[in-house]
């Protein structure tokens, strides 16, 4: 190891080694998943995004979401807590993050765990609320307001019915209303696509049982 | 430079430093050990597919934790796409042409037919005339080798359960069987050779197929 | 001032001189780079420092700040993320870095062509940093953890990584004394592995994203990679190089540390899978991750052995020396990481700590303390010789050891115990989420008054530089 050379081969072979098994070895076998056709149903899985969905990917990229937020419901062989907590249905595998620009695995759990929220929440109203003033529908919560991603403006002639439900005593105006702007409609759609709960070959999902 | 020689803080001083001690070799031995072992015994053969590292050990089987979808389904839909044009989504087939499944003694394995028959009859296909329920029907049935064992196992058990036909399921095990027994031929069969080769029966397996 | 720890003579014969002469030389060939190296990396700490304490405050009044997008907690946190860990560690690293290969290779860095283009490099750096975390605040943040940064300013980062590291390389290459000490091929490593890491993780995901099935575990290796092998080297290899200078000795058991080298660096460059363990990646990603967690312990033993065993003779140079108090708490950090990551590894351990406080404190407890002391104890160190006089101020020395200890200690502690409850309660599934949020909130409120401490920390050595500096130093008086 005296010479540069020498250790520099000792070097890079020594970083081959994790650059093969976590780098090489996701990209070329993890990277080259398909989404798996299903027989039951005769859709393909994970479901297409749509559009908006699209967009809002990087809505929720750009506002950081994953910096409280995970997405992964972690495996049985670790914990069961995910499951039993009600966040998903089974175990996260990586062909779930196939329709997505980005993983957005999340390293906190500041917030929920939300691979699952499309499911568990589908009322896109709601969302609209969560992220105007999350106090608004989950008291205590630490999350911080996306006001910012809204629009208030004077009503004119009727509410709008993109406009959120606001009590008088949230709403910032008495003749005011609060849209959402294309961001957080772009956001909130991404959120609705959110859903790990359908079987893939290596994730089976247990049927419930008959209640 | 210099005559001396001046250790750098960071060289080897042979004089001082004792040999290893065999605690701390046996130690580290004994860590890299378990680590291999560790590896080996909870990464699931090193298989993709595979995401519970306690689901199986290395020595294979990775698929034995998918579990297949409801081979009725799967059945269902193939019977749509293969089977309906000429049998019809009722299973009645249509009079004169295309036998009917419903209540048919070469679905419901009754009589002189059997299990293996029906596998056959899908297989390699028919000719010639051929009886359901006293009536004669004399159109080619095609060949079906082309589907899968699975595929095939999943037609057969859904047409024994629907339409109030209630038969056995036909497991894949099964077809896979017969497709290189009997079912090797390349011709279609007539009435009187499939009638000829000896019944045999799909024992169920011991455990209900995973119905999810 | 104090004797230079690099001599090799220490006793009157005629050479200390000639030594003399040459370490000046050294020191002159590299006094601007390092400088304007460190007191860059110091500014950007200070300014995490402040905006730690900014986002600490937030978790516990979400409304503070609130509704403005440039504040908001989810762009905060990347920013003050990205500027510890490109701002203040690797640049305060490229200086610690040249400054010790420098001294061990006993060879000047170059001349003022080579001084301009580090200087160049230096402020390209400094202006990705700036550029990337405005851009971050604005919204163009890439939403990969740790990799915020748009493309042009990794592209910055990286390519002025490139200009400044290579002549690193060159210096052992063309080192004037035989034997390489174990601290030059830490610093080896830790030069070589920044553009590799860095360069392949961003092309990965940032630059040519791959499908993202498949970069969950690259970019956890990326977390690992950056803070195992490149940061931490660094400071390792400051460790190996000034502990046993200070205390007058050589390495205990120093055929150890060939074997520690070579499995730090097998063991760190898997050691970012402890992120992902029963993460969605294959079962054996998961035991790659849990079993080079667990023996990463090894190296880390290794380090301590070879060092703590000259512990106990306390130093014998006479002089000022801070350097040794901020050495041997980055060692005590590193130690105390590499136990703490062999149980965070086991895999019922990791589904309950995982993702929570735990994991940052252990981020914390490393960037804080294993690589963040070792390179203030270089500091302290290196400016003297660079500028040609005692400049450190006692009393804002001492003051900023001990705050920059408490306030470690404190934040560490706390979130240590603040994953502990919540872990606890989020494995418990009658426990409503919204509760656990309350639990976290005494906790989160005393981390408040911890990261006043740090940032006080901070300050206190950001005063401290100024004032060391503010004396002409680019003509040191002889």
């Amino acid at each position: 190891m005296h010479r540069l050379p020498t250790l520099l081969s000792g070097i890079f072979l020594v970083f081959l080694t994790s650059w093969l098994g976590l780098v090489a070895y996701p990209a070329l076998q993890l990277g080259a998943l398909k989404p798996f056709a299903d027989a039951d149903s005769g859709t393909t899985f994970p479901p297409l995004l749509g559009g908006n969905a699209v967009a809002g990917q990087n809505v929720y990229a750009s506002e950081g979401c994953v910096s409280c937020h995970s997405q992964q419901i972690r495996q049985t062989s670790v914990t069961h807590s995910d499951i039993e907590r009600g966040w998903g249905k089974r175990p996260s595998v990586a062909r779930d993050y196939l329709r997505n620009r980005t993983a957005f695995l999340g390293s906190s759990r500041l917030g929920q765990d939300i691979s699952n929220v499309g499911v568990r929440q589908p009322d896109a109203k709601w969302y609209f609320m969560l992220l105007y003033r999350p106090s608004l529908v989950c008291e205590g919560s630490a999350m911080p307001s996306y006001s910012y991603l809204f629009k208030v403006r004077k009503i004119q002639g009727q509410r709008s019915n993109e406009a959120l439900d606001l009590n008088a005593s949230d709403a910032p105006a008495p003749d005011s209303e609060v849209l959402p702007s294309a961001d957080a409609k772009n956001l909130v759609a991404y959120l609705l696509s959110l859903r790990h709960d359908y079987p893939l070959p290596e994730a089976p999902v247990k049927k419930e049982a008959a209640k | 430079m210099n005559n001396e020689h001046h250790h750098q803080p960071g060289e080897q001083d042979q004089e001082n430093d004792k040999p290893l001690s065999p605690w701390l070799i046996g130690s580290f031995m004994l860590a890299l050990l378990w680590g291999g072992l560790y590896l080996g015994f909870n990464s699931g053969g090193f298989r993709q597919d595979v995401y519970d590292s306690n689901a199986v050990n290395w020595a294979g089987g990775g698929t034995a934790t998918a579990q297949a979808p409801d081979p009725k389904i799967v059945g269902k839909r193939l019977y749509s796409q293969n089977c309906l044009v000429c049998h019809q989504a009722t299973g009645l087939g249509v009079a004169g042409q295309f036998p009917p499944l419903v209540g048919s003694e070469w679905v419901l394995s009754e009589g002189a037919h059997a299990d293996n028959h029906l596998v056959l009859l899908l297989l390699n296909g028919n000719q010639g005339p051929m009886h359901v329920k006293g009536q004669a029907y004399n159109n080619a049935m095609p060949q079906w080798k082309q589907l899968s064992d699975d595929q095939i196992a999943a037609i057969l058990t859904y047409i024994r359960s629907d339409w109030g036909n209630s038969a056995s399921a036909i497991d894949s095990n099964f077809v896979a069987q017969i497709r290189k027994g009997d079912g090797s031929q390349s011709d279609p069969w007539t009435e009187s050779q499939l009638l000829a080769v000896p019944p045999v029966k799909n024992s169920p397996p011991a455990a209900s197929p995973a119905v999810k | 001032m104090s004797e230079d720890l690099f001599r090799l003579h220490h006793t009157e014969n005629g050479h200390q001189g000639q030594e003399d002469a040459d370490m000046r030389r050294i020191d002159a060939s590299l006094r601007l780079p390092t400088i304007i190296l460190f007191s860059n990396a110091i500014h950007w700490l200070v300014v995490a420092a402040l905006l730690s304490v900014v986002l600490s405050v937030k978790l516990v009044f979400p409304g503070f700040l609130g509704g403005i997008g440039f504040l908001s907690y989810g762009r905060l946190a990347p920013t003050t993320r990205d500027l510890m860990l490109y701002g203040w560690a690797t640049q305060a690293s490229l200086a610690a870095g040249i400054w010790l290969m420098t001294r061990l290779c006993r060879r000047p860095l170059g001349g003022i062509l080579l001084n301009t283009l580090i200087i160049c490099a230096t402020v390209l750096w400094n202006l990705a940093v700036l550029l990337g975390s405005l851009a971050i605040l604005a919204g163009y943040s890439t939403g990969v953890e740790w990799l915020e940064y748009p493309n042009w300013a990794s592209a910055m980062l990286f390519l002025s990584f490139l200009l400044i590291g290579i002549w690193a390389l060159l210096l052992f290459d063309r080192r004037a004394s035989g034997h390489p000490e174990v601290a030059q091929w830490y610093l080896v490593a830790g030069f070589c592995s920044f553009p590799w890491v860095y360069g392949t993780a961003n092309l990965l995901l940032t630059w040519r994203p791959i499908q993202a099935s498949a970069q969950g575990p690259i970019q956890s290796w990326f977390c690992g990679a950056l803070l195992t092998l490149w940061l931490l080297t660094v400071s390792v290899a400051a460790l190996y190089a000034l502990l046993p200078r200070i205390l007058g000795s050589r390495l205990h058991r120093r055929d150890l540390a060939t074997l520690g080298f070579w499995m730090f660096l097998l063991l760190g460059s898997w050691s970012g899978m402890d992120r992902l363990i029963g993460g969605p990646v294959p079962a054996w990603m998961t035991s790659a991750g849990v079993v080079s967690g667990i023996l990463f312990v090894i190296p880390v033993t290794i380090i301590a052995i070879n060092l703590t065993g000259i512990l106990r003779r306390g130093p014998n140079r006479n002089g000022f020396r801070p350097v040794y108090r901020f050495l041997t708490m980055g060692l005590f950090s590193l130690l105390a990481l590499g136990v703490l990551e062999a149980i965070s590894s086991i895999p019922c351990i990791s589904g309950t700590l995982n993702l929570t406080g735990f994991s940052e404190a252990k981020y914390q407890l490393c960037i804080l303390g294993a690589v963040s002391f070792p390179l203030f104890g270089v500091l302290y160190e290196a400016l003297p010789g660079l500028i040609g006089r005692d400049c450190w101020c006692k009393a804002l020395t001492n003051r900023h050891y001990w705050l920059a200890v408490a306030g470690l200690w404190l934040l560490f502690g706390l979130m240590i115990l603040e994953g502990f409850f919540t872990g606890l309660a989020l494995i418990d599934p009658t426990v409503t989420f919204l509760n656990i949020t309350s639990y976290s909130y005494p906790f989160h409120l005393l981390e408040c008054v911890a990261q006043l401490v740090l940032l006080a920390a901070t300050v206190t050595l950001g005063i401290n530089l100024t004032v060391a500096l503010a004396g002409d130093y680019l003509f040191p008086k002889r």
